[in-house]
């Protein structure tokens, strides 16, 4: 989603500012020889423009140090995003007094890691400090990565936690129109939230993002299941739904279910429901079936309840096209048929 | 009016189809992303658009907004996200806060100018 903050590769690249002699060049290739790449600045412009790529570690000799640069390189150091601590390897001459010069860079380039050497140096030496000036790039490229990653899992939580109140106001609103009684709303809105808490915890068990239809099936209808007996039947094939696809049947099975308890074939002792689901190997087109049998004769509403609409108007949207509802003598049915590959 | 709506919450696709309906007006029919509209747009007849931020194919709300737009249906969006409904606002004949209320979709729907209806598919 977000654009990277920078695109300067890995923060493994030396800057080398060494003006005088061929110092610049004799560092870089040391370097190169030890498979580190380095580039020169040759003035303070260069510096400046080089400073943008955002090295990984900059050397600087002791006389490069004149007032333009160390003005330079502190702005650089002052704009680093708040992640960034720059490692600078500064080459000092034999005699120069290391306590005075680090005193007064700690002061004037905060935010950088400094490394004094003396001069001559030996070349084990120079690349070990700036090896390791490399190495703390890489800690910090890691940080980076990780603040990215946890501000766009904030997001994303924040995306599906206002996705999640949005949907309870909404089923609280729909169930308080339809509801007589403040009882029937308690019952009924307490059921609908079980149901959508259930399959959020199926979904996130399962492994986050997919889940089986028949895990669906089983959290909705397992407290229906009366022992001995399984009064709904529930099968079908091995099909894998995402969370948004759970989500929806899961609701609309619990319609069902509840439906059947309160008017259909669950208001009877005797009677029975049928789930059936199965994919069309050709289409991929996932079907459902729900028949009741050994109830009462199912009659068309005058009035369309929560469950109806809810049927319609979810499994509209899942399916591309409205589910079919059939009042029979021998019981209700409900059918509803799509395009699978738009549920995975 | 005939009231579409883009959204990828069926939750709340079910509740304003509900609203649409108690305020007279006649729900066009929903779908949950601006691809699926590009490819289905023919099969729907609207009047009017209610539009999400956030869609099942991403922040595609805005962008869903432009192409209708293009093809003279005046568009609301009706979101969470208000900041970056303020941010592509001259898109649009207005917001709708979520959580939406009756009363202030029917505010909203006040916006559509008169004699806007285009001829049914």
């Amino acid at each position: 989603m977000s654009e990277p903050l920078f695109s300067f590769g890995k923060l493994q690249k030396v800057l080398i500012l060494a003006p005088y002699r061929r110092d610049a060049d004799y560092v870089r290739q040391l370097l190169l020889a030890h498979d580190i790449d380095a580039e020169i600045a040759t003035d303070v412009h260069s510096l400046g423009n080089k400073l943008q790529g955002i090295p990984g570690v900059l050397v600087a000799t002791h006389e490069a140090l004149k007032p333009d640069v160390l003005q330079t390189v502190a702005a650089h150091l002052e704009a680093q995003p708040s992640w960034s601590e720059l490692p600078v390897v500064v080459l000092l001459d034999k005699n120069a007094p290391t306590e005075t010069v680090r005193v007064h860079l700690n002061r004037l380039w905060p935010r950088a890691r400094h490394l004094f050497y003396h001069r001559p140096v030996k070349p084990a030496e120079l690349i070990s400090g700036v090896q390791s000036g490399l190495l703390a790039r890489r800690r910090q490229q890691d940080l980076f990565e990780n603040m990215e990653r946890e501000v766009e899992l904030r997001r994303e939580l924040n995306h599906r936690v206002k996705n999640i109140l949005a949907s309870v106001t909404s089923i609280f609103e729909m169930t308080a129109r339809q509801s007589a009684s403040l009882d029937g709303l308690k019952q009924d809105f307490r059921g609908r939230l079980t149901a959508l808490a259930g399959v959020h915890s199926t979904v996130f068990d399962a492994d986050g993002e997919q889940v089986s239809m028949a895990a669906v099936a089983a959290l909705i209808f397992g407290p229906y299941r009366q022992e001995g007996s399984d009064r709904i039947l529930a099968s079908g094939s091995d099909v894998l739904l995402n969370r948004e696809a759970a989500t929806t049947i899961a609701l609309c099975l619990h319609e069902l279910a509840t439906n059947a308890i309160k008017y259909g074939a669950l208001s009877v002792p005797e009677g029975k429901v049928d789930l059936i689901w199965s994919v069309d190997e050709t289409s991929g087109d996932l079907s459902l079936e729900w028949t009741e049998r050994g109830g009462p004769p199912a009659r068309e509403p005058s009035r369309l309840g929560y469950g109806t609409r809810y049927l319609r108007s979810a499994l509209s949207m899942l399916f591309g096209n409205p589910p079919t509802f059939q009042y029979a003598a021998e019981g209700f049915g409900f059918s509803a048929r799509g395009n699978i590959s738009q549920l995975t | 009016m005939r009231i579409f709506y883009l959204e990828d919450n069926p939750l709340i696709a079910f509740h304003v189809e509900q609203l649409v309906e108690d305020l007279g007006h006649t729900f066009a029919g929903s779908l949950d992303s601006f691809t699926a509209l590009k490819s289905q747009f023919d099969s729907y007849a609207m009047d009017v658009a209610l539009i999400d931020i956030d869609l099942a194919d991403g922040r595609t709300g805005p962008d869903a907004a432009r192409w209708l737009k293009d093809r003279k249906v005046p568009c609301l969006f009706l979101t969470g996200q208000d900041h970056i409904a303020a941010d592509a606002g001259d898109v649009v004949l207005g917001t709708i806060s979520k959580p939406v209320s009756l009363q202030a979709l029917a505010d909203s729907l006040e916006l559509v100018p008169q004699g806007s209806k285009q001829q049914a598919h």
